[in-house]
């Protein structure tokens, strides 16, 4: 756990939860385990407050607790990792794939969830049905069905998966059930085992309970604050039951990444060679979707045969070329696919460990290609192909000038991209008889650029908030004037009296707020462009403390 | 030679005089001016073959004083026996080597040297038109501008294959053949060098609250106002 994981931790956890859970959080994250008194004492915060913090850290998963190091009697401790909060980065790219693979509903569903934590299958259900129908025309609204095969779909494919459950059944004083719509593991309740058990070890992880819903999405009316509190307090002690009451459903964060891994995969072939080929390792990756555990080096062998009737039936290839194609990836010295065999028309496998060391490469040479120029990248890529070189030999190998050269080197070494190996011809290191080799390490030097995003998103994060900060007095201003153009609307104003309101904003202070707009956006959307590079350089930096 | 007739005689003599013109260093003629010290030097410097020999080599090995071998070299330079080349390695050193030798490449550089000094703009200039030439055909050998090829292929915009060919088509060596041909990046630039922060020469020395924090960042006042 380094500073600069730390610090954006601590960035995310602001944003998203407020000050005091971030509080709790990162005094967990630079600590380690600990119980419940030893929190309150070290952060200074109210016990009720440390409580309330630690329910939201564990609903949301960020939170684990088992029993104390001392034996089964000492109170539980409280331990917090930074790799689930460091997810809160991707909740954008989450959202955005469930709309692309299962339409709004399916982006909703995992919005509400990743918002939640977790929640049972019918308040989803309803939620969601709720927010579709608002959405949509006067005397229309969604219905529950629909939704819920939405919700089984995407619990079939793998994307949602039950919370495991939390142990402690024979515990007197556990917590009592859960209702519905407000779902709550109990804080005090010590489960038995001490290390937590993956959801995948529970056999009914991906079962869709049988739930009886039926109904229709409830249009919100646009009525005072008053009244929406109570229908959230009515839907609160909503007693009606479903038939899946204490089963928790959760985002699978692991299959949305191997997700997004085999997408990164299919646009690389398809930037490399064609869309043609892309195509065909898309439906390799598609049919291996389920058969391949996430830390496998290279997906299941799948004959030439197979490969051909799954194709998609728009790509009206004939076999011989289908051939031809798999030849021509086998061949390719990226080697993203490799032959396994002859049976069944050939064999072949995806190689998902290789493919991820090529895109880890092409982030690290685009790196140095952009900051050093392309002379500088092609020193880099000579180094990372050749391995160890003499000073001569690289200025030879890539006909740059010695003195260029040299200048290079020295920059890329002070960067620590490229380090230099000793190798001394006598045993007293003499400099005049030692062989000064450069090399280019490729997984150390991932390691370093990944904590260089980290520290760019943080400072990327840093910068909007200071830009918000500046502009507090004019956003403020801005929300006052459209709540009051809003009343004024409802109450049904002349048309005189909104255009004197909408006049209390200047022009240069409009010109302002929509910079504002445009630089947040800007800022926004830079995080998620860096969140990219960190998603390639972890999995491929987990991918060889796998092998 | 009393028993051959004055034609024979005379054929005999023009074909001496012939093999004078074509190989001055048979006769010894020519070298009855200068003296077995000359003789010597010379031999050192034939001995060198194409690469050529520097003077304090000459010395070690002939024994004679500097003086002595400077006389000796302007002398043999004068009448044209042997030539001074300036080595590309040391740019100060000439070797020297006889009259009529082509230099070897490692003294020379090659073709991408003229005048010892590195033809950078040349070498840009092919690898462009390289470049160029390789996206429009498909599969291609060459073999001189190997060199040049390679540095593409270090560009990441070429790559190489080989294949075994069989001896005798164009191109191939000991019964391979490298072809090449041009590639896309498999990647878009990558998503942090689209920050200011990914490119910023200051990068270490960034914190929030320091002379240098991301509130007061310059590079990224202006990239946000772009």
């Amino acid at each position: 756990m380094t500073a600069q994981e730390l610090r954006l931790c601590g960035l995310l956890l602001r944003e998203h939860f407020g000050e005091v859970v971030a509080k709790v959080a990162t005094h967990l994250l630079r600590s380690g385990a600990q119980n419940l008194r030893t929190i309150i004492h070290e952060t200074g915060i109210s016990l009720d407050l440390v409580k309330k913090s630690l329910c939201v850290l564990v609903q949301h998963g960020a939170c684990v607790f088992s029993s104390g190091r001392k034996g089964p009697g000492s109170p539980t401790e409280y331990r917090t990792s930074c790799d689930q909060i460091l997810r809160i980065l991707r909740y954008p790219r989450y959202i955005y794939s469930a709309k692309t693979l299962y339409g709004d509903t399916g982006e909703l569903i995992i919005e509400e969830l990743l918002q939640r934590g977790d929640m049972t299958m019918s308040s989803t259900v309803k939620t969601v049905a709720d927010r579709l129908t608002q959405n949509m025309e006067e005397g229309r609204s969604m219905e529950y069905s629909e939704v819920s095969s939405t919700f089984s779909n995407l619990v079939e494919t793998h994307f949602l998966q039950r919370c495991p459950p939390m142990g402690g059944a024979g515990k007197k004083d556990s917590a009592t059930p859960a209702a519905p719509a407000a779902p709550t593991p109990g804080a005090g309740a010590a489960p038995v085992s001490t290390d937590q058990p993956t959801p995948e070890s529970f056999p009914d992880c991906y079962k869709v309970p049988h739930v009886t819903l039926i109904g229709r999405g409830k249009r919100q009316l646009s009525s005072e604050d008053g009244e929406d509190q109570r229908n959230a307090k009515k839907a609160k002690m909503d007693t009606e039951t479903h038939g899946d009451e204490g089963i928790y459903w959760q985002v699978n964060f692991e299959r949305f990444h191997l997700h997004f891994r085999d997408q990164a995969i299919i646009s690389a072939v398809a930037n490399k060679l064609d869309q043609t080929s892309s195509e065909i390792v898309r439906t390799m990756l598609r049919m291996s979707e389920v058969t391949t555990s996430p830390t496998a080096t290279c997906t299941k062998p799948l004959s030439a045969n197979e490969i051909f009737r799954s194709l998609p039936s728009n790509y009206n290839i004939p076999r011989p070329i289908l051939d031809q194609y798999l030849t021509l990836l086998v061949d390719d010295p990226m080697e993203f696919v490799g032959k396994a065999g002859e049976s069944g028309g050939g064999m072949y496998v995806v190689n998902l460990h290789r493919a991820l060391a090529n895109l880890a490469r092409a982030t690290l040479e685009s790196v140095v290609q952009e900051r050093f120029g392309s002379r500088s990248a092609r020193i880099f890529r000579l180094l990372l192909r050749k391995r160890h070189l003499e000073q001569k030999q690289v200025e030879d190998f890539a006909m740059v000038p010695a003195k260029e050269a040299k200048d290079m080197l020295y920059t890329l070494l002070s960067e620590n991209l490229v380090q230099l190996q000793e190798i001394p011809k006598t045993p007293d290191y003499a400099p005049s008889r030692t062989f000064y080799l450069y090399t280019v390490n490729q997984l150390p030097t991932a390691r370093m650029l990944l904590q260089n995003c980290y520290k760019t998103v943080a400072n990327l994060i840093e910068r909007r908030l200071f830009e918000t900060k500046e502009s507090k007095r004019l956003l403020e201003k801005s929300q006052r004037i459209e709540a009051i153009l809003a009343s004024l609307q409802a109450s049904g104003a002349e048309p005189e009296q909104l255009t004197e309101v909408e006049e209390m904003i200047t022009a240069p202070e409009k010109q302002q707020l929509e910079a504002l707009r445009l630089h947040i956006n800007k800022l926004d959307s830079a995080e998620n462009q860096v969140d990219e590079t960190i998603f390639l350089l972890e999995s491929y930096v987990k991918s060889t403390t796998a092998a | 030679m009393p028993h051959l007739e004055p034609q024979q005689r005379a054929m005999a003599i023009n074909k001496l005089l012939s093999l004078l013109t074509r190989f001055p260093f048979l006769c010894f003629s020519k070298m009855k001016g200068s003296d077995n010290q000359e003789k010597l030097v010379y031999q050192i410097i034939e001995d060198a073959g194409n690469k050529g020999i520097w003077s304090r080599d000459i010395r070690f090995k002939s024994n004679l004083p500097l003086t002595e071998i400077n006389k000796i070299l302007k002398n043999l330079e004068s009448k044209k026996l042997i030539k001074a080349v300036k080595s590309v390695a040391a740019s100060k050193k000439k070797v020297y080597m006889l009259y009529n030798l082509q230099p070897d490449r490692s003294v020379t550089g090659g073709a991408w040297y003229s005048d010892q000094d590195f033809e950078s703009e040349f070498v840009e200039v092919l690898n462009q038109q390289c470049f160029k030439f390789l996206q429009s055909k498909v599969d291609l050998s060459m073999d001189d501008i190997e060199t040049i090829l390679n540095t593409l292929i270090y560009d990441g915009k070429v790559e190489m294959t080989i294949i075994a060919a069989k001896e005798g088509t164009v191109g191939s060596v000991d019964g391979q053949m490298k072809l090449y041909r041009g590639v896309n990046s498999v990647i878009q630039p990558t998503g942090l060098v689209r920050t200011p922060c990914g490119l910023c020469p200051v990068f270490d020395d960034c914190h929030e609250g320091g002379e240098i924090s991301p509130s007061n960042c310059i590079y990224m006042m202006e990239w946000l106002d772009f």
